[in-house]
């Protein structure tokens, strides 16, 4: 590996004060800590202050953008969290997220696997067309796109027509990371199953899709929150108020000339949390899904 | 980016050991299989046309959705660049490539495009040895860490609108957080605040898009740290290294294909970036933070040019394009995907 | 058999075509009745109707006033949709792409009312509703596009200097009637540490205004409305007006960071600085009290008071002239004619009244000016109905691609980083775009 091992070991014995496996990482001394604190202050901070922010009044923040809430209020949370339309708006949200992601794993880890374990001549210029997806700006898209799916498609104002775009929209990355995951499941595998006498598709159903589970959570989660945040594409595709997703309910807060900011940052803070649970649920199984992605 | 785990798969040391866990009725036959000699046969299983029955199920339903909802769009957009359109009535006015060379001449798109490519650079620079610092620090075992992992993330899980008025607040000049507390602590704060100033506000935009991505960076770091097999630390260990040595020497030069997965990411991010740079100074003060997306936005969509709008992204479209076929040719040298990689890598495995 | 049936049918249909042609005709109404004109509707008819009022109580008025229109014209049915300003914007614009817009919807007019009716959306309004038309009198200019007139404008108001009376009094400061003066009057409030003025420049727009206002000066009326129809901004005057744009800018009177303020979303936009009175004034338009009544909760500011911008010493222009605008309804191409009754029943007597209660805006039938509660919107009425004409903000007049040009560039100019002849220039470039 390097010279400067051997030299070391040359020089000086070895060094036997640390023993146990693993433990060149043990721990916690204060400077790390100190350094753990620091990043978590710098991360989180514009956040609390968002969260803060919804417990004061208009006039408080005016005259006292960076202070304290004086006085505290709650009726800012509290409007939010009993507005009937809120929780409308949250359905809505999560019932779009569900299905964009439904439909951005199954058709994502069914094109990966051809992508991954076939060899067939067109098989690179079809990865490319999936990933040129990536590099187009999806802004000028949307005026074709709105006028194929209210015209055309007649799927506006529906959570079919904001899922599939949005799908179509997340299928590059999805490609990009399940493939190499896919890649990496030993061609043994397949070996083992032609000898049992399974078919390519059963080889896919009975072990590359329980194999691929945590490659298939990571996308899962991504197009999920991709999906709960998305702005431009549900706001031209839903009319009916019935039918509007969390990020549009913004707009009920403000009017042509005069915004409720106070009462913006309640209601901004509250619409993160289903996301943010949604990831601390999924978290562990991503970093192992990302690690077989990255890593082959 | 494909290509780079193909390249860890070729690495004898780092792939073979640490394969993803398998049920343990394949794995068995896997290890018989070994034993036994394999007759050389027809590579995959099935004949051609069924092998093409199969691949037709599974790429179809991924590929009709992205041809009708990304491919057509993007083709109609490019036909739009061709006209002077206002968005209203029927598709008349044909100028050929006169939108391309409007855009292509025009020094705030100019200006725009050298932003952008500042962007990349120093996106890279600032959140490569960052996050790789962070990494290794959410790597040891201190208490928290799957709560420390969930906190450096937040921000990238954050809407970008909501972060973006978040930290207009925060950078507003004289009243928001940032300056009181700068001046709190004696640091002097630019007259027209951060947002304002045109030398500045570039630096400003930079630092809020390192906030909100460098989540992304820790995390796939951290899973590429996962990868690398406890036996190799052992072994260093034993060898006398210290801490930093090991890094240096080890962890590091495994994390190659991990840390180019996300440059590659972290390049097309910094070409396309919109939403965070137009929340916050729609592309200004006077043009200082342009980028091409919102280049595309304030003289295209905004000012009712479709024309000029969709010619400026085809624009967008190929510089990224360059970026990307260039990254894979320089970078990602050994291109382990070709048709018939598997003989050479399984000759590499065994 | 059936050739008999088909027969009939025929002359069925013939006869009800004519009945309904007949009726037709006799429910335009004159639009000086103070009810809801009755229409002989036979068929079931519903218009889709897009306005921005979307909080109370101007949403819950627009939904009264559209029941109150059902209720007299049984048959017709209104559905209304309420969105957040912004939001319209957007949705009007992808409506007119994918041929799906709205029966009534608000226009600025302008430009932008050009570009629609060059598209063929906008229905001309010149015959079918004449009377109203005639009623509100020379406020039509602006949403009249070659001598035919395609919206009804239901709210104008004008721009002028919104101030701290307090401040003002308390460094012995009147409101100035020439540029010297104000000059004189934003050295005295530096010297007493007061930010005379505030500006929303990160939004471009309220930075603009300043502009509109010196080449308003500066120009004879005839030269800048063929200027602004033709996009021909050749004459020395609007150069003069860039260069009294300088010396303003060069004499500092914003606040500290004002090229980042935004104009109103927020405690540090730039009406927040007013209502806090972290500065002396700020030139906006109508809407200034609504937006700072709303940054503080629903309390209206205190010691507020309203000057217009100032005359200029040799200027062509008329010193009493005003820049402003506002929004008017019009009506698409393929709306049916009930559309156009209910935009006569908006402009009526009784709604406009009941919107000038409401805050909603300055109306614009004059049977409705007295009902304007708050005194300080009273002054800007009058001011309003005396100015000599009413010119329309230049980049609504000039349309979203020359008006935009012109913004940004005026922006550039006091961010310092062009010189004030780009203003002309790169107005006239864009224009080459059209």
């Amino acid at each position: 590996m390097s010279t400067a091992v051997q030299d070391t070991r040359a020089v000086y014995p070895p060094v036997t004060r640390r023993t146990r496996r693993g433990s060149i990482f043990r721990g916690g001394n204060a400077l790390v800590y100190g350094i753990a604190l620091v990043v978590v202050a710098v991360t989180i901070s514009p956040v609390l202050y968002g969260v803060i922010s919804g417990f004061r009044t208009n006039t408080d923040l005016s005259r006292n953008p960076s202070g304290w809430p004086e006085p505290w209020i709650l009726s800012n949370y509290s409007g939010v969290l009993t507005n009937s339309r809120f929780w409308g708006y949250a359905f809505n949200s999560t019932m779009i997220a569900l299905i964009t992601t439904a439909i951005v794993v199954v058709a994502g880890v069914m094109a990966a696997y051809p992508l991954a374990r076939y060899e067939f001549r067109l098989r690179e210029p079809l990865y490319m067309v999936f990933v040129m997806g990536l590099l187009f700006p999806a802004a000028v898209a949307v005026i074709p796109l709105f006028i194929m799916i209210t015209n055309d498609l007649s799927i506006g104002d529906t959570w079919w027509g904001v899922a599939l775009p949005q799908a179509a929209f997340a299928l590059p990355v999805t490609i990009v990371i399940l493939r190499p995951f896919l890649m990496a499941l030993p061609k043994e595998l397949e070996e083992a199953a032609m000898l049992d006498g399974a078919s390519r598709v059963g080889f896919f159903w009975r072990i590359v899709l329980p194999l691929s589970g945590p490659g298939m959570v990571t996308v899962g989660v991504l197009a999920f929150v991709g999906s709960w945040n998305a702005y431009l594409l549900p706001l031209l595709l839903l009319r009916n108020d019935s039918m509007k997703t969390l990020p549009l309910g913004v707009a009920d807060f403000s009017t042509r000339y005069a915004s409720d900011i106070a009462g913006i940052f309640a209601y901004t803070s509250l619409a993160m949390i289903p996301a943010l649970l949604f990831f601390l649920t999924m978290q562990k199984r991503i970093v192992s899904g990302l690690q077989g992605a990255v890593k082959g | 980016m494909t290509d780079v785990a193909d390249e860890a798969n070729a690495h004898p040391g780092a792939g073979a050991s640490t394969a993803t866990s398998l049920p343990t009725g394949a794995a068995g036959s896997a290890i018989t299989l070994r034993a036994a000699p394999v007759k050389s046969r027809r590579r995959g299983m099935g004949s051609g046309p069924r092998k093409s029955l199969e691949i037709v199920f599974f790429v179809t339903p991924a590929l009709m959705v992205f041809l009708v909802f990304v491919v057509w769009p993007v083709i109609k957009a490019i036909q739009y660049s061709l006209f002077s359109w206002k968005g209203y009535g029927p598709l008349v006015d044909f100028v050929g490539l006169q939108n391309y060379l409007y855009v292509l001449k025009n020094e705030v798109f100019q200006d725009a495009l050298v932003h952008n490519l500042i962007i990349v650079v120093l996106s890279i620079a600032i959140q490569l040895p960052l996050g790789l610092a962070i990494a290794l620090l959410l790597n040891r075992k201190i208490r928290g860490q799957g709560l420390l992992r969930t906190i450096v993330f937040v921000p990238y899980v954050l809407s970008e609108v909501i972060a973006g008025v978040i930290w207009r607040q925060l950078l507003t000049a004289n009243y928001g957080l940032i300056d009181t507390v700068f001046s709190a602590l004696g640091i002097p704060t630019p007259a027209q605040g951060y947002l304002g100033d045109t030398s500045l506000a570039l630096g400003a935009v930079m630092v809020v898009l390192t906030w909100k991505y460098l989540g992304l960076a820790v995390v796939l770091f951290l899973a590429g740290l996962q990868g690398v097999p406890e036996d190799l630390y052992e072994a260093a260990q034993i060898d006398g290294a210290t801490y930093w040595q090991v890094q240096r020497r080890i962890t590091i030069p495994l994390l190659g294909p991990t840390v180019r997965t996300w440059v590659f990411l972290s390049m097309i991010g910094s070409i396309q970036v919109f939403d965070m740079v137009w929340i916050l100074t729609k592309g200004g003060p006077a043009e200082a933070t342009n980028t091409m997306a919102t280049f595309l936005y304030s003289w295209g969509v905004e000012r009712n040019l479709i024309g000029i709008a969709s010619a400026a992204s085809v624009v967008l479209f190929v510089v990224a394009l360059i970026f990307a076929l260039t990254f894979k040719r320089l970078v990602l040298r050994r291109d382990a995907i070709d048709y018939e990689p598997r003989k050479t890598r399984k000759a590499a495995t065994r | 058999m059936a050739r008999f049936r088909a027969g009939s049918a025929v002359a069925l249909g013939v006869s009800v075509a004519m009945l309904l042609a007949a009726c037709g005709g006799s429910s335009d109404q004159p639009g000086d009745s103070t009810a809801a004109p009755t229409g002989d509707a036979t068929e079931p008819v519903t218009i889709t109707w897009w306005h921005n009022s979307n909080t109370d109580p101007g949403m819950g008025y627009y939904a009264q006033v559209a029941a109150d229109f059902e209720a007299a014209n049984p048959g017709v049915k209104i559905e209304v949709e309420a969105m957040q300003h912004e939001d319209m914007v957007t949705q009007l614009e992808s409506a007119f792409q994918s041929g799906n817009a709205p029966d009534i919807y608000m226009e600025r007019g302008g430009g932008e009312l050009r570009t629609h009716v060059e598209a063929g959306l906008t229905m001309d309004l010149s015959d079918v509703a004449a009377d109203t038309i005639a009623k509100l009198g020379g406020s039509v200019k602006g949403w009249q596009v070659d001598g035919k007139t395609y919206g009804l404008p239901f709210s104008i108001g004008v721009v002028g200097f919104w101030y701290n009376t307090q401040i003002w009094s308390d460094n012995g400061l009147e409101p100035p009637a020439t540029w010297d003066d104000f000059y004189a009057a934003i050295d005295t409030l530096k010297a007493a540490g007061v930010a005379p003025l505030s500006v929303g420049a990160a939004d471009a727009w309220p930075l603009a205004h300043y502009y509109y206002y010196f080449a308003l000066r500066e120009c004879d009326e005839g030269v800048l409305t063929d200027a602004l129809a033709n996009f021909d901004f050749t004459d020395q005057c609007f150069l003069k007006a860039a260069d009294d744009l300088k010396t303003f800018v060069d004499s500092e009177p914003f606040n500290e960071g004002f090229l980042a303020t935004v104009a109103q979303a927020g405690p540090t936009s730039a009406s927040g600085l007013l209502l806090n009175g972290q500065v002396s004034a700020e030139m906006q338009g109508h809407w200034e009290p609504g937006v700072m009544q709303g940054l503080n909760d629903g309390k209206p500011m205190e010691n507020l008071g309203w000057f217009p911008f100032p005359a200029i010493e040799g200027g062509a222009g008329d010193p009493a002239a005003a820049i402003g605008g506002g929004d008017g309804w019009a009506v698409s191409a393929d709306a049916p004619p009930a559309a156009v009754d209910f935009i006569q029943y908006l402009l009526s007597d009784e709604v406009q009244t009941g919107f000038a209660e409401l805050n909603m805006g300055l109306p614009t039938n004059p049977a409705a000016n007295s009902a304007v509660a708050d005194p300080t919107l009273g002054t800007l009425l009058e001011f309003r109905d005396a100015a000599p004409y009413v010119q329309l903000y230049f980049d609504t007049a000039l349309g979203t691609n020359v008006g935009n040009a012109m913004n940004a560039a005026i922006v550039n100019v006091f961010a310092g980083q062009a010189a004030p002849e780009t203003i002309v220039s790169d107005s006239q470039k864009a224009a080459e775009l059209e």
